[in-house]
């Protein structure tokens, strides 16, 4: 039985490993911390996964606890490579153009890099596709809320791009 | 570039990981189980560690108290310290029992204004355990000079050899240990960790506020259907 939802979660994870690696790259620029994120979000899923609620959706349930274990860990200031697994090799890990900091990939993660924690987690939600219904559900605040805040966003980035043209002139 | 074109980099980007994403499945099995085990288990040991020895503290008190009772000048200083050890062993219990039953799969401002919560209550708690061990100075003297050795010459002996040495040691530990003391220790006693989980607080009830008209108004391009 046991076995069962062990290989349950595996294959869950398997799926949507995709948001377990964005949320780390996006909150730990050291590949070493973002080995212990990864290791903290899984231990949380896992400790959570028994009393996971089938209503809601996998993703929301996991982009919800991966969110909050990276924004904790984001503020925490102590060593953060204590519990890293020895060894070389990594739970996750991407290769050829996606991991070689390419321009474009290295573009994105910049400027999410430049938010702050609670911005961060909205940006990864609108950018990976998630509606204002599903992202409102998920940080805990209004639709409205998440509309206005996109728009302000985008206002900033604007602004931003407009500032950085006219000091190319 | 604007968010639209970020978007769609992000959605390539995403497609690229499906070809080149690989989980440690192997390493992932070992893992989260032993290491899920063991987070459990710290905070169980941290638990009964705690509650044990404040209960020792307590019954002990507690014992004196009772031997003492007629005895105010040592009876009423242990029932302070009492006291306070009870207050100590209930904060412990309630940081330890909320740490352990957090939901994470709550939405995130919920989530994080309980995590920092707890945060700034586990720094308060660090620092009035700081604050009344030097309080306390009085009434375990009292406990343990007036009700263990008896007042009298040996009494102001005591607190004059006591009065030269603490300084000297806190000098002498200071100087021996202070390059090796937690940073993060350092910064709680100096209130540096309660202002950071305050501010938090702050931009936590900002980003959940939701926004008048009027500064809707004033966003350019506001797009709820999106």
């Amino acid at each position: 039985m046991t076995t069962d939802i062990q290989e349950r979660f595996l294959n869950l994870m398997e799926d949507h490993k995709k948001i377990l690696y964005k949320v780390c790259r996006s909150y730990c620029r050291n590949p070493g911390d973002r080995d212990d994120l990864a290791q903290e979000i899984i231990v949380q899923l896992w400790r959570s996964f028994a009393v996971f609620d089938e209503r809601v959706r996998f993703s929301t349930w996991m982009y919800r606890i991966a969110l909050n274990v990276a924004i904790s860990f984001y503020r925490r200031e102590s060593v953060r490579t204590r519990h890293v697994v020895p060894g070389s090799e990594h739970l996750l890990e991407a290769t050829g153009e996606t991991e070689n900091r390419s321009e474009e990939v290295g573009t994105l993660y910049g400027w999410i890099e430049e938010l702050d924690p609670l911005n961060k987690a909205l940006v990864i939600l609108y950018l990976d596709g998630n509606n204002y219904q599903e992202t409102a559900a998920i940080l805990g605040i209004s639709e409205t809320n998440v509309a206005t805040k996109i728009s302000r966003l985008k206002e900033t980035l604007r602004q931003k791009k407009e500032v950085q043209q006219h000091g190319t002139r | 570039m604007e968010l639209d074109e970020l978007r769609e980099k992000w959605a390539e980007h995403d497609r690229k990981l499906d070809q080149s994403l690989r989980l440690n499945r192997q390493l992932l099995r070992e893992m989260y189980t032993r290491r899920a085990k063991f987070a459990l288990w710290r905070l169980a040991a941290m638990l009964a560690a705690g509650v044990l020895f404040m209960l020792a503290v307590i019954v002990s008190l507690g014992r004196f108290i009772v031997l003492h009772w007629w005895t105010p000048r040592v009876s009423l200083p242990a029932i302070v310290l009492d006291l306070a050890a009870i207050a100590a062993l209930a904060a412990l219990v309630a940081q330890i029992g909320l740490a352990m039953t957090m939901d994470y799969s709550q939405p995130v401002a919920e989530i994080q204004k309980r995590l920092e919560t707890l945060r700034k209550f586990r720094i308060r708690y660090t620092q009035a355990i700081i604050m009344t061990t030097t309080l306390a100075c009085w009434p375990i003297f009292s406990v343990v000079i007036g009700g263990v050795l008896g007042l009298g010459i040996r009494w102001i002996l005591i607190n004059v050899a006591v009065g030269l040495a603490v300084p000297a040691l806190v000098i002498w530990i200071f100087q021996k240990f202070a390059p090796r003391m937690s940073r993060q220790f350092l910064k709680e006693l100096a209130g540096y960790n309660l202002n950071a989980a305050s501010g938090f607080l702050t931009t936590l009830a900002e980003f959940e506020k939701d926004y008048s008209p009027q500064e809707r108004s004033n966003i350019r391009e506001y797009s709820p259907e999106e």
